[in-house]
């Protein structure tokens, strides 16, 4: 049992022998990462057996502090879902390890990459496996450290950088949510353990906290109905839905294969995986299920249709991704959790081999346009029509399943049922028709304007060129999704009661959790309309279009409304960040220099000038006066004296005196000349002395 | 044996001043480095060994040691350690070989003063941090000020005469207010020094007020909180490389170290009383720190505020009165001595090859130098508490402390935390990533041994305590267990209580 910590460990030692090797280990990075991703992939395999013959366990680490009654253990909780997304986590890394190794290859920091998606599987597998809401958090944001590590791979790129410095933020802005949902969660529960916390969550909804104490208000609110509002501000972030979602298409700046991991395939997957993990205190809050459910939508029907304007192909699959995954969210909010896990793991393993194909087309175009040939190579294409199919399949098989249906009733949403499915319906379509435009725009035309690679060193100059082919690897890839795929819509009844235990509280009322696959009419439905989009996209392709009409359409402001992303960046840029940081300059200048500095600066001025006319006042006109009267009274007294007696001998005291005087001048010329340190030896010398006089004086 | 254990303490000073007495008979300066530098490892060697045989159960102070020095007014030389100074004498003695490691060719010029220097400022620390006796605790304070002084004004950068008049004076303005507490408690107390006495004895409200306003003003100034800040960020940006590390990473804590020493246990309803001003200040200045780090273009000067910023959380830390409070808040200056210091020293690294201070001079930096980069990465994402760094940890404990307090000052304070991740990253993305913006910028020496070695004790560092923070908590647990009963006297036992 304890042999499952390799699980995690595995990764983490692969990528700390890479950071310790550097550069040492030149073009063989990725045999430490690869022998490791597999080794962890083996194990969780056995985990996958364990738990289905055993049940959940869990593994404990070591205690990392104890803070009062704050206790957090490092431990590991393994349970039903927990392994699924282990096979699903160290599987497409293990293959984007693979496949990695031939795309970047001849990359300058290739070692780098490897380490760090080394490190991000190592904290994707610790955020799955994690039983205490800090060790999830603490994974949670080194997960995000090497998502803006690997944006920012090819750092010459100025909008790689850009893009990297805006991912961490946003995240960070959201894990505001995310940290104060932890603080509140201690705070209600007096624990951060997540088991315990979901079997308390039932018995404490009428627990109430009061926000406003420091005030003397009486501001009450049920800590139960809060905290997972507050962690699905996180979840937003991470799994970049409306409006946090403005990262995940800059993300793309990334290297392709990361773009396959973490920004399609894991990482983003994280805010469901949240959701669903804490499922059982989220029920609990009709309001965050609502809000979970609406802004699930939102980001389902908006990224799709921004998606359907776009010309990049990566921005597009960016968009796909951000709109999948606003279904798995929409499902969390209707309380069809085990929905929202299948869709996760499905669309886990197509998007991972969508955008590996993506990466191997466009390596061969720039492979083609290297050799000077004018159109792009079309080998590769059926895969990523067949992805393609796959991937618009999903939705109306997860929108449509009416697993959830018994739930609805439970949490009160019967009557948005209507809605929800127009929404659904529209979705669908909009997904197939991106779909199969991007694809069929990609191959059948020649890219007009294609992803450049100004900042990277160009092909010729690679120590190893990229030998791409329908070969081992692809076809591999394409087995695995497909027996994934076709495995789990086999055995979607299984898999429902598989999973059932882990979403479901315990000791909770409703037995059937909704497992039950219900309406089998909507799915004809619902793959009608998918269908219909993928008809309509390829007669947009077919069909001949005069170019007076494609302007047309482009003018209308729905268009350019989703063309410009619904200008959620320009807000941001012009209400956000730009104001906060010309308050930054405005504090600095005005308050720090202008108000604080400048008061301390005329306290010290006019100190001065007030000993400049203490000086002249007190000093010249008073003392000195007085000093100058009495020293005339006395040079008038010592004439009168010196006529009345003799002075010969006082002369020569006045000699001697003005000598001694002499003396001490040089001897102050010469102590300037000395060095600092010699006064410092002197005066420690004189501290050493004056101590010593004072003791034995006292 | 028994004279080394008996006299522990005082032998830790000792060596300092040892090493300064030894350096006097060199002449050649590599030998003074090499002096200066196993003067501070035998000094860290002791503060482990010190660290090895402290009792963490034990709630008082150990390895006292008690010898009358002025019995006509009371004055004691009285030093021991309890589990809230030991992590900052182990700070201190941290910081001191890397600096001397630091200025290894940096300093070229009157290269034994500046030793004898940092020898000083280690030695006069390490006895505020474990004096029992107001009076040397306040002669030793002076004391630490005059070898920062003369590092500003003798090796510092082009503005160094003003940045230095500005710090001794406002040094001075703090020492005096402090030299008023100190002779109105020994008036007030009993006339006697000892602390151990003057806690244990209770004032009148009005003797609390005024004279906890005289200590928290001079703390105040030194930690520094908001409206007396503006020393810090012309200090630290004058200040060669070590006196940097040694202002940002040990003497900044003598106030935090300060509120906890004296403020709490002697005048525990003034701290209370005071406790909600404070605490505004303290977020006040988390955001406030934050925004000025956000507006810098030097990198010095960023690095400085950000200092602002994190010891906000010290002091949000202290006054909240409970465990995770002033654990957390102990834990954060320790953690902001490593990586503020740390990044100190990259920036100085860096100013020791071009001489510029601006981040508009560099850009790109990943290339030229990967393996300064990796380090200055990982202590920037360290400072503003990415969850796994040392930083996260005693962030967090103050804010679960703040959340018994008050909501509304733990969400400012994130946000605190969401700026500092905002100027952190704008700086990174400047300074390390995208293209040179200079000639100069794209040709820079990656780090050499010596430099790297400097860094590589601190990585350790920030890494052990983000991953494992259970053996520095533990040091602390008893003392801060027992400041709590005595500060609160147990009343306040419902207001921690706040789950089921």
């Amino acid at each position: 049992m304890t042999l499952f910590v390799l699980i995690p460990l595995l990764p983490l030692c692969a990528s700390v022998l890479l950071v310790l090797g550097g550069r040492r280990w030149g073009e063989y990075g990725h045999r430490i990462g690869i022998p490791a991703i597999w080794l962890s992939f083996g194990l969780s395999v056995f985990a996958f057996l364990e738990v289905l013959n055993n049940g959940p366990f869990s593994l404990s680490f070591y205690r990392l502090f104890q803070s009062g009654s704050l206790v957090v253990d490092i431990n590991f909780y393994v349970d039903q879902l927990t392994v699924l997304l282990l096979l699903l986590v160290t599987g497409v890394s293990g293959i984007v390890h693979v496949y990695s190794s031939r795309y970047m290859i001849g990359d300058p920091r290739y070692n780098r990459f490897c380490a760090v998606i080394a490190l991000f599987t190592f904290s994707m597998v610790a955020l799955v496996m994690s039983g205490n809401l800090l060790v999830l958090l603490i994974s949670w944001e080194v997960m995000g450290l090497c998502s803006y590590l690997l944006i920012a791979h090819w750092s010459e790129r100025t909008a790689a950088c850009a893009a990297a410095t805006k991912a961490f933020l946003v995240n960070a802005v959201a894990d505001i949510g995310f940290s104060f949902g932890i603080i509140l969660t201690f705070v209600t529960f007096g624990t951060l353990d997540i088991q315990t916390i979901l079997a308390q969550a039932e018995g404490m909804q009428s627990h109430t906290v009061n926000l406003a104490g420091w005030l003397g208000w009486d501001l009450q609110i049920h800590p139960v109905t809060v905290i997972p509002l507050l962690f699905f501000i996180g979840a937003m972030g991470k799994s970049a839905q409306i409006p946090f979602h403005v990262w995940l298409p800059y993300a793309m700046e990334a290297p392709t294969p990361v773009s396959a991991l973490i920004h399609a395939a894991t990482m983003v997957n994280a805010g469901p995986f949240l959701l669903v993990r804490l499922s059982p205190l989220i029920m609990l809050s009709p309001v965050a299920m609502t809000a979970i459910a609406i802004i699930g939508a939102a980001t389902a029907l908006f990224a799709g249709l921004v998606s359907l304007t776009q010309s990049d192909i990566k921005k597009i699959l960016a968009y796909s991704t951000i709109s999948q995954i606003g279904f798995m969210i929409m499902a969390c909010g209707l309380g069809a959790f085990v929905v929202a896990i299948f869709h996760l793991l499905a669309h886990g393993c197509y998007k991972a081999f969508f955008f590996l194909s993506t990466g191997n087309a466009l390596q061969s175009v720039q492979a083609a346009r290297g050799h000077g040939e004018t159109h792009p190579a079309s080998r590769g294409t059926w895969p990523l029509y067949g992805g393609a199919f796959l991937l618009a399949c999903l939705p109306p098989f997860i929108l449509f399943s009416g697993s959830y249906e018994s739930l609805w009733g439970v949490t009160g949403f019967a009557s948005a049922t209507v809605g929800f499915w127009i929404i659904g319906l529209v979705t669908v379509f909009v997904t197939s028709v991106y779909l199969f435009r991007s694809v069929t725009s990609l191959f059948v035309h020649a890219p007009r304007t294609y992803w450049t690679t100004s900042g990277q060193p160009a092909l010729e100059e690679r120590s190893i060129h990229p030998r791409f082919v329908d070969g081992p690897i692809l076809g591999g890839l394409v087995l695995a999704t497909v027996l994934v795929g076709v495995t789990l819509a086999l055995f979607w009844s299984w898999f429902a009661g598989f999973l059932a235990p882990a979403v479901i509280p315990p000791g909770a009322s409703s037995g059937a959790g909704g497992t039950e696959a219900g309406s089998p009419v909507w799915i004809p439905v619902a793959l009608g309309v998918a269908f219909a989009g993928w008809v309509y996209a390829y007669s947009l392709h077919i069909r001949p279009r005069p170019e007076g009409s494609a302007s047309d359409r482009k003018k209308t402001w729905l268009y350019v409304l989703f063309w410009n992303k619904g200008y959620f960046d320009e807000f941001y840029d012009a209400y956000l960040v730009n104001p906060n940081i010309q308050l930054a300059h405005w504090l600095w200048r005005v308050i720090d220099m202008r108000l604080i500095d400048r008061a301390i600066h005329s306290v010290a001025s006019h100190s001065v000038l007030f000993a400049q006319w203490l000086w002249r006042i007190v000093d010249i006109k008073g003392i000195d006066r007085i000093v100058v009267g009495i020293g005339q009274q006395s040079v008038g007294l010592s004439r009168w004296l010196w006529q009345v007696v003799g002075v010969g001998w006082l002369e020569q005291k006045a000699d001697q005196e003005g000598s001694r005087v002499d003396v001490a001048g040089s001897f102050l010329q010469e102590a300037e000349a000395r060095t600092i340190q010699h006064q410092l030896l002197v005066m420690i010398l004189w501290l050493v002395l004056a101590t010593g006089t004072l003791y034995l004086l006292v | 044996m028994a004279v080394l254990m008996d006299h522990f303490i005082s032998w830790m000073i000792a060596v300092p001043f040892l090493g300064i007495a030894t350096m006097a008979f060199v002449r050649d300066q590599e030998w003074i480095r090499r002096i200066a530098f196993g003067a501070t490892m035998v000094e860290l060697a002791l503060s482990l060994f010190l660290w090895g045989n402290f009792d963490f159960t034990r709630q008082g102070m150990q390895f006292v040691e008690r010898v009358e020095w002025m019995p006509t007014f009371n004055i004691q030389y009285a030093v021991g350690v309890d589990g809230i100074s030991i992590l900052l004498v182990l700070l201190t003695t941290l910081l001191c070989p890397l600096c001397v490691l630091c200025s290894w060719t940096a300093v070229a010029t009157r290269v034994r003063a500046y030793m004898s220097l940092i020898l000083l400022v280690e030695g006069a620390m390490i006895v505020v941090f474990t004096a029992l006796d107001l009076f040397l605790f306040f002669m030793l304070w002076e004391l630490t000020m005059i070898p920062m002084y003369f590092m500003i004004i003798l090796w510092g950068g082009p503005g160094r005469i003003a940045a230095g008049l500005k710090f001794a004076l406002y040094s001075l303005t703090g020492s005096l207010l402090l030299l008023v507490g100190i002779l109105g408690l020994y008036l007030e107390g009993g006339h006697t020094y000892d602390l151990l006495v003057l806690s244990e004895q209770t004032y009148s409200s009005t003797t609390q007020f005024w004279l906890f306003l005289a200590f928290f003003l001079a703390f105040a100034i030194k930690m520094p909180m908001v409206p007396f800040h503006t020393w810090l960020p012309d200090a630290h940006s004058e200040a060669p490389t070590a006196g940097s590390v040694i202002l940002a990473g040990v003497l900044l804590k003598m106030g935090g170290y300060g509120f906890l020493r004296f403020c709490l246990p002697i005048f525990p309803d003034a701290s209370a009383q005071f406790a909600p001003f404070i605490l505004w200040l303290s977020v006040l200045a988390i955001v406030y720190g934050g925004y000025m780090a956000l507006a810098q273009s030097d990198l010095k000067k960023l690095v400085a505020y950000s200092s602002i910023s994190h010891m906000g959380f010290v002091t949000l830390g202290i006054f909240v009165f409970n465990s995770q409070g002033i654990q957390g808040a102990i834990l954060q200056m320790f953690n902001h001595g490593i990586t503020t210091g740390a990044l100190f020293l990259a920036v100085g690294q860096l100013y020791d090859r071009t001489h510029s201070r601006s981040i508009q001079d560099y850009g790109g930096l990943h290339k030229p130098m990967p393996r300064f980069v990796a380090l200055f990465c990982l202590f920037s994402v360290a400072s503003f508490g990415l969850p796994g760094t040392c930083n996260f940890i005693g962030e967090f404990l103050v804010l679960v402390g703040t959340s018994s307090d008050s909501f509304v000052k733990v969400l400012l304070a994130m946000a605190g935390i969401v700026l500092a991740a905002a100027y952190t990253l704008w700086m990174l993305q400047r300074v390390v990533l995208g293209q040179a913006r200079t000639p100069v910028a794209s040709r820079l020496p990656d780090l050499n041994w010596r430099e790297t070695a400097t860094m590589i004790p601190l990585v350790v560092i920030v890494l052990w305590v983000g991953l494992y923070p259970a053996p520095f908590l533990n040091v602390m647990d008893a003392s801060v267990t027992a400041l709590i009963q005595h500060t609160t006297g147990g009343h306040s036992a419902s207001q921690l209580a706040l789950g089921p």
